[in-house]
């Protein structure tokens, strides 16, 4: 009998499927189109990869569930209890718009109305002090108004409930009293961390989707158990690890990135992989391109994100900085003549002009296509673009208008384009003090391996990765994580006069928690891992950085490491200012046994073009008959010199004139760029 | 129109690309700069993002401005980089560093410092950084340097002139140990002035990398075609407008100098061909208070106010181009000059004259047309902290979100920063109350604070608190529009007046106004205000019911105001399940009856309608709403000069439409 891992994503257009046979750690890989009901789509995925459940022995899961029914606001019926004369903390929120000069871009309503947010008589003061006792019958004849509406989830929001949360649980046992088989998140136990709209926007947003997510990942078990899988369903959540549907019942809100993580994680596995320390992610799909940062092998995390503007998740979350650029952007002239790309994108459907689907703009795809970077037929007949659609909008939306040649006109679209990726990742990269050059960029998606090797030449990144499949990104993330819990607690006081054996005693109790969780996922006592950081800053300043902190404890190291991480990331150091810990956090790990992937042998086989096209370069600022290869026909060890082209299914890799490929023992391409253009 | 001719055929030297590439970068330098701010500031009003970047050119002339900045620095930071050049020029030399806060040479106020790096190539200044941040305190009589009672600014706090605060590379410590000594938190200034020296430094980074990969000319070709191509733009959008000059006034409450009656800040319009000039002249003399505004702001809130009305334009110097000022004499609320004080300008003409041109431009552009939003406000508490053993220095320093005018097609929007600064955030009371000894009462939206319009204004908040153990305590408020109060347009009506309670329902009820400054309080003292809503747009008896009725349903709007102010008649039938019935034969009853009798009530006799105020049989919103009469609203005494300005201020926004 076969061990497999099955690792699925579903997208909004795709449901990937990644199979790690773990005798012979070859990997395969399947994609089907998402269907109405996910799990259908996944259930779908597993049958077309070939998997008999009954061999799988972990089967892991990144889903959009969660971020899409906050997007669409396709929510149940949930109300919000809290403190008298703080019902609208939630919708006043910090004030603050996205969009700050069109005063008809307004912030999105919050996720419960204002009719079903009632309020009890109770108030803690900010040391934890009672200054109002709960009034139990207000409490009581709120529940049994919330019982008489019928409503499927209640976020219980106290202020100050961080400082003491007993007014919250007493709320929730009346609550569960009056409504028995009704979620209730009270923010003390969610996220028991000063600031009232960031806590309760993270609790509300925890209870709306509890009973969805629940019910979707009870659903998936279920069904999974049906086909034969007897393990436990694995769900990626936002900070990069795993949780079992046991987790997810109480913290739904950490599935809420779950998809977008996915593919930084991607990112950060074919780094380490290849033995970069130091990674940039550049994932370009069809609207935009996500990118995320690896340092240290480690993936940057946040704790301030949101899937709408207002309303924060604060919840660690892998970083990832979105932007409108991707295969569709569409390339425009403004009124006054400049030339400029995106963010509007002309999507998957009409998609770009050579599509033949309707859109007559042109898009990165159609200029790319102009240029001969593209092939007219996508390998597989599965597709075939219309290459003369393509010139058709390049010409007259770019070209005529400019005075330029065809090529031209292709040749600016494709480098606007470029310049606003390498100015992101100048935002995520340079902006915090990582230099470029110690990177590896590691592109995926359909235009992501056409794009790399310019960008790398523009922001002076010496190689580029490009995965055997790398379309199927956030499924190959999902494959190989660790079940994985954020906990931490606000502590604060001065470094320099902190009694050590308190903060140790901070320490101790989430650590306790975190091994508790742990156990009830069925992680056993060798395979957990557990790591402590101190969440430091200068006294007075609003911002913190987590550093790492040892155990037992060490404090002046830690602030010796906050010293420098603070000069590293904001170029500069107050050795004589006091430093202040902010926050006490535990990353607790649940290691899953990581299989070797098989590795190729190199057979010195020369692979053989399929073809020769007449490609166009910016480096030679002219076309160049280049040889267009497969890439399931080149094996490991072969080395590639520019101008090449290596087509496969869901991807064209660019090869520019003076780079040198060379594909490695796992069949990752390995660009090497060298100086300036 | 021959200036649009010249401008549409000014060509560029620079490649599509290239010139796209640049424009991009600068954008991203001055973004990067407010991350570095952000992430290492002090001022807890810094962090609420009450800041600004700029990159200059070797004039002075913005290049491009924060994408996130606050409003109301905008036109003011090219004026900054020009004093700065005209203090240091031929005295300039790579690694200095600048500072200034002074109003008078086109500042903002003394909280808002600018820190100022001349960004050398081959010895030779290419370009300009420019960090400017509102520093929590900068000395003067009262904490936070807010002094509402100043007529001149001797004493409101540190004016700092230019000076070099880093020379070739060194920190002149002695100098920022002087400056940083001058106000309440000094550490907490050199802190600020750390984060913004280095978010200084980063732009001068990028620059010179750009230099380096793109060539020193065509960077500095870049500075001019990217101004150019921001005027062009904006010409062509102006060019497309209809020639026309409009004009409209706007008011602050009063003079404390004089008596009542309300100040008139006028705003005249003019669209000729491709440019937009803007003529104040006609305002109101200086008031005896510090809620005057000199050049820098008033040109700034011009600016920002049309701005609103090309949000996709990006900013700088080649926007001040197509867009002009007459400020008109010296001496008035809109041109103050030194030492009248202006630390107040936000509260007082700022946001008169960015409403002024709101109201001007719906009329040009009604499909994004929108009525008075609520006035910026500030509430300081000072004092000792009885709670700490060494009785340290606390502040609270509240801020609060408000409505927003109702809009063409849509209401406006619900507890929404000040459109003095979009991006400026309120403070969690939870931060508040471990700092200060003052527990909230509330934080909640204020029903039928919206003024009532086909299209309602976006709510306004309620936002309290009581002092528990505190000494040396005093209260100061910045504000306005307690008597001119948050107008609609098209027939919309007005939201509520501004002003602060103190111990509201006991014996000791007191109404302090929308403006005072230094009042003594003491332990268990509870004050509170609300933040008005935005002004209605169009009739409020044409509102959908339904629309009234889903107000009802979210408590926005009562159901006593739902009668009185859309005569719609809405029954709570069992409200524990939102259940609501709406009446429409009695709504269309009620309405007429409205109708009948609403322009005898805006003719009656004002001392009647104040006295049926002070008896109770009418509130405040009747009056301001329907019967157009201002009170001083703690002594219901009646304002009869305000009142008769107020009458037909509602005549010309309101009955003209009915």
């Amino acid at each position: 009998m076969a061990n497999l891992r099955v690792a699925v994503d579903v997208g909004g257009t795709f449901t990937d499927i990644c199979v790690l046979d773990e005798a012979s750690g070859s990997v395969s890989v399947a994609k089907v189109p998402s269907t109405p009901d996910p799990i259908d789509g996944v259930l779908l995925g597993v049958a077309e990869a070939g998997v008999d459940l009954r061999d799988v022995v972990l089967f892991s899961h990144g889903t959009t569930v969660a971020t899409n029914a906050l997007i669409t606001r396709n929510l149940p019926d949930a109300a919000m209890v809290t403190t008298r004369g703080f019902r609208d903390i939630i919708e006043i929120r910090r004030g603050t718009k996205d969009d700050l000069w069109d005063a008809y871009k307004d912030v999105a309503p919050p996720y419960i109305r204002r009719r079903d947010r009632l309020e009890v008589n109770e108030r803690i003061g900010y040391s934890g002090e009672i200054l109002e006792t709960l009034d139990e019958d207000d409490a009581r004849r709120v529940s049994r108004i919330l019982a008489r509406r019928g409503v499927s989830a209640v976020a219980v929001c106290f202020i100050n409930s961080y400082a003491n949360p007993v007014h919250e649980q007493r709320m929730k046992e009346i609550l569960q009293e009056e409504l028995p088989d009704v979620a209730v998140s009270t923010s003390s136990e969610v996220l028991p961390e000063i600031f009232e709209h960031e806590r309760f926007s993270t609790t509300v947003a925890n209870a709306v989707l509890s009973p969805l997510v629940t019910g979707y990942t009870q659903r998936l078990s279920d069904r999974l158990a049906e086909s034969g899988y007897r393990g436990d369903l694995l769900l990626l959540h936002s900070g990069g690890g795993v949780m079992t549907p046991r987790a997810v019942e109480q913290l739904a809100v950490r599935l809420a990135a779950s998809g977008i993580a996915a593919g930084a994680i991607a990112a950060r596995h074919l780094a380490t992989l290849c033995g970069f320390d130091n990674a940039i992610g550049l994932d370009m799909g069809g609207t935009s391109t996500d990118i995320s940062l690896v340092y240290g092998g480690e993936l940057r995390v946040t704790k301030e994100w949101f899937v709408e503007y207002g309303y924060p998740i604060m919840f660690p979350s892998v970083e990832v900085l979105t932007i409108g650029a991707g295969g569709g952007s569409l390339a425009w002239i403004d009124e006054v003549g400049a030339l400029r790309n995106g963010p509007q994108s002309a999507g998957a459907d009409p998609g770009p002009a050579c599509y033949g689907r309707g859109n007559e703009q042109p898009t990165n795809t159609d200029a790319n296509l102009v240029l001969g970077r593209l092939g007219e037929d996508l390998i597989g007949g599965a597709m075939s673009l219309d290459r003369e659609a393509a010139e058709r909008a390049v010409a007259s939306a770019i070209a005529e208008p400019l005075g330029l040649g065809l090529d031209e006109a292709a040749q600016a679209t494709i480098k606007v384009a470029n310049a606003n990726m390498a100015d992101a990742v100048r935002l995520i990269s340079i902006r915090r003090g990582y230099d470029p050059r110690e990177f590896a960029l590691a592109v995926f998606g359909g235009a992501g391996a056409l794009h790399g090797s310019a960008l790398a030449r523009d922001l002076a990144i010496p190689t580029v990765l490009v995965p055997p499949n790398p379309g199927i990104t956030s499924a190959l993330g999902c494959l190989l994580v660790d079940v994985r819990h954020d906990l931490s607690t606000m502590f604060l006081a001065e470094a320099d006069t902190v009694d050590p054996a308190e903060v140790e005693g901070e320490f101790a109790k989430l650590e306790d928690e975190a091994r508790e969780r742990l156990a009830q996922e069925g992680v056993s006592p060798d395979q957990m891992s557990i790591q402590r950081f101190l969440d430091m800053r200068y006294l007075g300043q609003w911002r913190s950085m987590s550093v790492r902190a040892e155990s037992p404890l060490d404090i002046p190291a830690a602030a010796a490491r906050f010293h420098d991480e603070h000069e590293r990331e904001h170029n500069y150091r107050r050795d004589d200012a006091p430093v202040e810990i902010y926050r006490v956090t535990v990353h607790a790990v649940g290691v899953t046994p990581k299989p070797e992937l098989a590795r190729y042998e190199r057979s010195g086989a020369r692979p053989e073009p399929i073809s020769l096209r007449s490609v166009h370069f910016e480096e030679e600022d002219a076309r160049v008959e280049t040889p267009i290869y497969t890439r399931s026909d080149i094996p490991a060890g072969a080395v590639l010199e520019g101008p090449a082209v290596i087509e496969q299914l869901d991807s064209t890799v660019l090869i520019p004139p003076g780079v040198e490929a060379e594909i490695d023992d796992w069949l990752n391409i390995r660009m090497t760029i060298s100086g300036e253009a | 129109m021959a200036s649009k001719q010249e401008s549409a055929e000014r060509g560029y030297t620079l490649d599509p690309v290239t010139f796209e590439v640049l424009k991009n970068s600068f954008t991203t330098i001055v973004d990067e700069m407010a991350e570095q701010i952000l992430r290492t500031c002090h001022s807890f009003v810094i962090y609420a993002r009450d800041f600004s970047s700029a990159l200059c050119d070797p004039n002075g002339d913005t290049i491009m401005q924060g994408s996130g900045d606050i409003a109301v620095h905008v036109g003011t930071l090219h004026t900054t980089c020009k004093s700065i050049i005209e203090a240091f020029e031929g005295d300039m030399h790579p690694g200095d560093v600048y500072a200034m806060n002074d109003p008078y040479l086109g500042g903002t106020h003394f909280s808002d410092v600018r820190i100022v790096r001349p960004i050398f190539h081959d010895d030779a200044v290419i370009a300009y950084s420019l960090s400017n941040g509102h520093w929590a305190d900068v000395g003067g009589r009262i904490p936070g340097s807010f002094d509402i009672s100043a007529k001149e600014h001797f004493g409101e706090g540190l004016r700092i002139t230019p000076v070099r605060i880093v020379d070739k590379g060194r920190y002149l410590a002695d100098l920022v140990t002087m400056i940083v000594s001058n106000t309440r938190a000094p550490a907490a200034a050199e802190g600020d002035l750390h984060a913004q020296i280095e978010a200084t430094r980063i732009a001068e980074q990028e620059v010179l990398r750009l230099v380096d990969k793109y060539g020193r000319d065509t960077v500095i070709t870049s500075f001019s075609e990217v101004q150019d191509y921001v005027e062009q733009l904006t010409r062509q959008r102006i060019g497309r407008l209809p020639d026309g000059t409009w004009e409209t006034e706007d008011y602050i409450d009063y003079d404390p100098s004089g008596g009542e009656g309300l100040i008139p800040i006028k705003v005249k319009m003019t669209i000729n061909g491709d440019a937009v000039h803007y003529d104040l002249s006609g305002s109101h003399s200086i008031v005896g208070s510090f809620l005057n505004s000199a050049y820098g702001t008033t040109f700034s809130g011009v600016i920002a106010g049309t701005k609103t009305f090309f949000p996709d334009v990006p900013l700088n110097s080649g926007f001040y181009r197509a867009v002009t000022v007459d400020m008109g004499p010296p001496g008035t609320v809109v041109n103050a000059e030194w030492p009248v004080a202006v630390t107040g300008f936000c509260s007082g003409p700022y946001e008169k004259i960015m409403n002024s041109i709101f109201e001007l431009w719906s009329q040009i552009v009604p499909e994004r047309a929108m009525s008075c939003s609520f006035n910026l406000e500030y509430l300081l508490v000072g004092g000792r902290d009885g709670r700490s053993p060494g009785r340290t220095f606390f502040m609270w320093y509240d801020w609060m979100v408000g409505g927003w005018g109702g809009r063409h097609d849509r209401d406006g929007s619900n507890a929404t920063s000040p459109i003095f600064g979009v991006g400026l955030a309120v403070q969690p009371l939870e931060g508040q109350e471990r700092l200060t000894p003052v527990v909230t009462s509330t934080h909640e939206i204020r029903p039928d604070s919206g003024g009532p319009g086909e299209y309602r204004g976006g709510c306004g908040v309620q936002k309290g608190g009581t002092l528990t153990e505190a000494e040396s305590t005093v209260i100061s408020y910045l504000c306005d529009r307690s008597r001119s109060i948050t107008f609609g347009t098209r027939g919309g009506l007005p939201s509520l007046p501004h002003g602060v309670w103190l111990n509201p329902g006991t014996e000791d009820e007191r109404f302090l106004g929308a403006v005072f400054s230094g009042l003594d309080i003491g332990p268990g003292d509870f004050f509170t205000r609300p933040s008005a809503g935005g002004g209605g747009l169009g009739d409020p008896l044409d509102r959908d019911p339904a629309a009234v009725l889903e107000d009802v349903i979210d408590g926005y709007v009562t159901v006593d105001r739902a009668r009185k102010d859309y005569g719609v008649i809405v029954e709570a039938v069992d409200p524990d399940v939102n259940e609501y019935a709406l009446h429409e034969d009695a709504t269309e009853q009620e309405r007429a009856q409205a109708r009948s009798v609403r322009l005898e009530r805006l003719a009656e006799p004002p001392e009647g309608v104040a006295e049926r105020y002070r008896n109770g049989q009418l509130d405040v919103l009747d009056l301001v709403r329907h019967y157009g009469v201002i009170l001083d609203w703690g002594s219901g005494e009646l304002l009869p000069q305000t009142t008769e300005t107020f009458r037909a201020m509602l005549a010309r926004r309101a009955v003209a439409y009915w």
